[in-house]
């Protein structure tokens, strides 16, 4: 027997067997109820008429010859990201992941070979692709929950997806720790119509029937009628059984590098004007510095706190924020700012007498700047 | 006459061929490019048919008995997997029935809901078709009907 004579027998069980699905699915829906992706492949179809008549007054009627055809193989896929807005990540994080969603709009069950790429064609998403993620893989969501969970969802491509059915599938990477530049890696996730109908097992990619193969009125035939969904600039192609979709990892948050310093001057003892000594009842002014040493990366909503000690009394009203001054003056530009846990301006300011702790809250850090607080004490 | 006689007639008799020849195909509508730029449609046989493919279904009769035929009447049940679209070209158009015992035209039939009551009929909801031939046909002369329908 030659290969493709075994192939046509085993078409033409398999067609018996869809037909007497498709004949069960039907008899118990309506007619307008059917899947959108229409009649499975290998179903077959007969048509019979009915004549009645009468010759010479006698009734008689006739079947008529029954022509039947095979629903072929309408390869059809839709491909789209989950998500609406970019996967936000930050810099060194493992395991980030983009959702994508696998549509099977064919009339038949198949596996969909997924595959991936980082050189997404400029022009397809918004922003710049700047970094590629490393130890990248795709994964299916194997408990169909839509979330990522690496216990369960290992299976690389999609298995026995049914017609007019949809499974999530994840791409899931490291973000680089190393590269402070990067903002934004663009992913695309390719699937592929593979044959299906043995579970467990990955089909091979499906290719569609030459139009001059002879003799196929009775096998199925595979037949593309995938869209191009990216347009002219992506990878995808009007029907080659492929689906492409993209997502972009934008880095919001970040890790930046603050510094606090502190230093304490007296202001005045009482005694000397020219030079005050830290004696008892002097007052005395403590500086906080916050230098954010990341360039451009602003360090957003900073506390800075500072524990009197038990040997000062905290000066009321004393708390100012401003920008960091020179030559041994705290800060220039000072705003003063409540200390009772209200907000002045966008800075914050509390005094905690049970703790003894100062605190203040500067919403914004930019890259590179710095910010300065002080406040008064007296010598007990 | 012995009844071994009458086994070997009785037998003749259920063997003589139905005075009526009525044979179904199924074609697919293909469209083809003229070589002047523009398209037609030709009918082909239906090798390659997806789900939305357009389909004629031809119902073809010829008396081929030596009596004229009285009260033709010729019904296709459509078969699973196809949903009636319009009468094919140079055919009268069929009597529709949704149900296999009301004929009539599409606007008079009407399909029970699921929540009570009916709702017009749409093409997608026919059933059967029915060609009634109102003259006799004659020995040995013969004609055809079709119908147009979309693979589900």
């Amino acid at each position: 027997m030659s290969a493709r004579k075994m192939r046509r027998i085993l078409w033409s069980t398999t067609a018996t067997l869809g037909a007497m699905m498709a004949g069960m699915v039907t008899a118990q829906a309506h007619a307008q109820a059917l899947p959108p992706a229409g009649t499975a492949a290998g179903t077959t179809v007969s048509n019979t008429a009915q004549a009645s008549y009468t010759v010479n007054g006698q009734a008689q009627s006739t079947a008529s010859t029954t022509a039947t055809f095979v629903v072929d193989r309408k390869v059809n896929l839709t491909v789209v990201a989950t998500d609406a807005t970019a996967t936000s990540v930050n810099h060194g994080q493992t395991g980030a992941v983009t959702r994508f969603t696998v549509t099977n709009n064919t009339n038949g069950t198949q596996d969909f070979l997924l595959s991936l790429s980082q050189l997404v064609p400029v022009g397809i998403l918004t922003g710049t692709d700047n970094f590629d993620l490393s130890n990248i893989r795709i994964f299916v969501d194997g408990n169909n929950n839509g979330v990522y969970d690496p216990a369960t969802d290992t299976a690389t491509y999609i298995d026995e997806l049914a017609q007019d059915t949809s499974r999530v599938v994840f791409i899931v990477g490291d973000i680089p720790s190393n590269n402070a530049l990067a903002t934004s890696a663009q992913v695309g996730l390719e699937a592929t119509v593979a044959t299906g109908g043995a579970p467990n097992t990955q089909g091979t990619a499906l290719i569609p029937t030459p139009l001059n193969t002879l003799n196929q009125d009775n096998e199925i035939d595979v037949v593309f009628a995938d869209n191009d969904n990216d347009g002219l600039l992506g990878f995808d192609a009007l029907r080659n059984g492929r689906g492409w979709a993209y997502q972009t990892y934008d880095v919001t948050t970040r890790n930046v590098n603050l510094t606090v310093t502190k230093s304490a001057t007296v202001l005045s003892d009482g005694v000397s004007t020219l030079n005050p000594k830290a004696l008892p009842g002097a007052v005395v002014q403590y500086c906080l510095t916050v230098q954010n040493a990341t360039l451009l990366t602003a360090a957003n909503n900073v506390n800075l706190t500072d524990i009197l000690p038990t040997t000062t009394t905290y000066v009321p009203g004393s708390l100012v924020v401003g920008s960091v001054g020179t030559a041994g003056v705290c800060l220039i530009g000072g705003v003063p700012v409540a200390d009772d846990g209200s907000t002045t301006g966008t800075y914050g300011g509390s005094y905690n007498a049970t703790t003894r702790t100062v605190t203040a809250t500067i919403p914004v850090v930019g890259g590179g700047s710095s910010v300065a607080a002080s406040f008064r004490v007296t010598i007990n | 006459m012995t009844p071994l006689f009458l086994l070997p007639l009785a037998a003749a008799v259920a063997a003589t061929p139905a005075p009526l020849s009525l044979e179904t195909k199924v074609l697919a509508e293909t469209r083809v490019a003229a070589a002047d730029g523009t398209t037609r449609i030709a009918l082909v046989a239906p090798r390659r048919i997806v789900p939305g493919d357009q389909v004629v279904v031809q119902v073809v009769y010829r008396n081929a008995g030596r009596q004229p035929i009285d009260g033709l009447v010729i019904a296709n049940p459509l078969p699973q997997g196809l949903a009636y679209r319009d009468a094919g070209a140079a055919s009268a158009a069929p009597e529709l029935s949704v149900d296999g015992r009301t004929f009539g035209t599409l606007a008079t039939l009407r399909v029970p809901v699921a929540a009570g009551g009916t709702r017009p009929a749409g093409v997608g909801d026919v059933t059967h078709v029915r060609w009634r031939v109102p003259n006799p046909v004659a020995a040995g002369s013969s004609g055809q009907f079709a119908f147009r329908a979309i693979v589900r």
